[in-house]
């Protein structure tokens, strides 16, 4: 697969740049559950060397996504303060790869598995502080009118109850097998809703550690934004703060800074007031999705329609924590 | 008496991990191997009590049932089997299943009532199932796969 795929990543770039390109490498990145994710580093004539990144839509994957989702809110965040790669081209159609497809430059530094704690040791406080405060640039920043109004299509209010409503919607299609824990955070969440927001943002939809590029102690890229959409700024908030992603110091969320730390950081950058109950609710449903994308995972893993051992994964360990999780918060509500 | 499954189990997984995923030059196919290498091992951890920890949840279930819901011991017969020979783990998954139906039914009945003490009892079972089947105790193998 690779070695046809080189060949005609060759090709298309070659012809793209309208340059002659010889390929160093072409290697494909483990991990990725949503996209098939290839690095690549080719030579010219002259010797300069480019280093490149190519995302392939997978035919089964566990959130299915359009391309252009990906690429738009990318384009949405070039030479902003929210690092993130330079975009190079992206196709809706199959006629090049396959596939859509997505094309970027790389950038330097790498990005930590999410269930290791001390990744980003001795730089925790550093990154911690980018970390939150990239959140809330994101959550401020003015979205270019076009890409707004690609985004705004599937804008429905209130904003809880479209995202509720489609996870939910995912969770009855591809569950195998009944889950009571599940089903009393589901019926918790719609019982006791949140305000509805007056802030309309870009939400990333998967901001976390392990999404993110760091060297040393700097994050050089905000990466992994298939599931962005208009909506409420505390969501990505209650994402990034979920303990599955800090489950052995729950105290340094994303194993970077102390939770209060991370909130003043988040309003500082984001100039937006937290309402701590609405938060709650957002860090709940953040337990839900999770459930949604692992119970994916497992579906695809169990139909044989992709058994990445990703998959298996997912469902066996991050689903039993987001379950540990949602009854630890049921029970904290009696 | 012949080797039982979790040692076969054990024995593989430990091959792919230590022997074979070393020899594979390819990063994503040697990590992807190494994945599965873990996932066997958890198997294998696993496999020897499984069919205990359906039945041991099954009867909880059905404990809980008895004495905190509106579901009386008639309704609960047919779940009691009347041949061991039945008891394979798809078996008991299917009465797990169907319990856990009766069951989701029966804490949304207490939670619309507002009985804080039922619904506390019926998380502390829910917890013990959880605890008992959960298997992200293993997560460092997660964590050797995927680094």
């Amino acid at each position: 697969m690779s070695q046809k795929l080189s060949k005609s990543f060759l090709s298309y770039y070659s012809n793209l740049s309208k340059k002659e390109f010889s390929l160093l490498s072409f290697e494909r990145i483990f991990g990725g559950a949503s996209r098939e994710t290839y690095k690549i580093r080719l030579k010219d004539s002259l010797g300069s060397e480019e280093r490149l990144i190519l995302r392939l839509s997978q035919e089964s994957s566990l959130i299915e996504t359009e391309q252009r989702i990906e690429y738009l809110a990318y384009s949405a965040f070039q030479k902003s303060n929210v690092p993130v790669p330079i975009l190079i081209d992206m196709s809706e159609d199959d006629s090049t790869f396959n596939v859509p497809f997505m094309l970027m430059r790389e950038l330097n530094g790498e990005a930590a598995n999410p269930f290791t704690p001390n990744s980003y040791s001795p730089y925790e406080q550093d990154i911690g502080i980018q970390f939150w405060s990239i959140l809330g640039e994101i959550a401020k920043k003015r979205i270019d009118n076009e890409i707004f109004k690609a985004f705004a299509k599937d804008l429905d209010k209130p904003f809880w109850k479209t995202e509720l409503d489609k996870w939910v919607k995912v969770i009855e299609e591809d569950s195998i097998g009944v889950e009571p824990i599940l089903d009393a955070g589901i019926r918790y969440l719609y019982k006791y809703p949140p305000k509805e927001s007056n802030n309309i943002c870009m939400v990333h939809g998967d901001y976390r550690s392990g999404n993110f590029l760091y060297f040393k102690n700097k994050i050089t890229g905000i990466l992994d934004w298939e599931m962005a959409h208009l909506g409420d700024p505390l969501e990505d908030l209650g994402w990034a703060l979920s303990p599955i992603w800090s489950w052995q110091d729950r105290d340094r969320p994303a194993y970077l800074i102390p939770r209060d730390e991370a909130l003043d950081v988040w309003e500082n950058s984001s100039a937006h007031k937290v309402d701590k109950k609405d938060l709650e609710w957002w860090e709940l449903f953040a337990a839900i999705k999770g459930m949604a994308i692992w119970i994916s995972a497992g579906n695809e893993f169990k139909s044989g329609k992709n058994i990445d051992p990703i998959n298996l994964f997912s469902a066996w360990i991050p689903g039993d924590i987001h379950l540990e999780i949602i009854l630890n918060t049921l029970e904290s509500k009696i | 008496m012949k080797p039982d499954i979790n040692i076969a189990l054990l024995n593989a997984a430990q091959e792919i991990l230590n022997r074979f995923s070393p020899l594979i030059e390819d990063e994503y196919e040697r990590s992807r191997l190494g994945s599965w290498g873990a996932l066997i091992l958890i198997s294998a951890m696993k496999v020897d009590g499984a069919g205990t920890l359906l039945d041991k949840e099954n009867q909880d279930i059905i404990d809980w049932l008895l004495s905190h819901s509106r579901i009386n011991a008639d309704q609960l017969e047919v779940f009691k089997s009347s041949d061991s020979d039945s008891e394979t783990i798809s078996f008991l998954d299917e009465n797990n299943q169907k319990l856990r139906t009766l069951l989701t039914k029966e804490v949304e009945f207490l939670e619309s009532g507002g009985k804080k003490n039922e619904i506390l009892t019926a998380y502390g079972l829910l917890r013990s199932m959880h605890h008992r089947r959960k298997v992200s105790d293993l997560v460092g193998l997660l964590q050797q796969s995927l680094d």
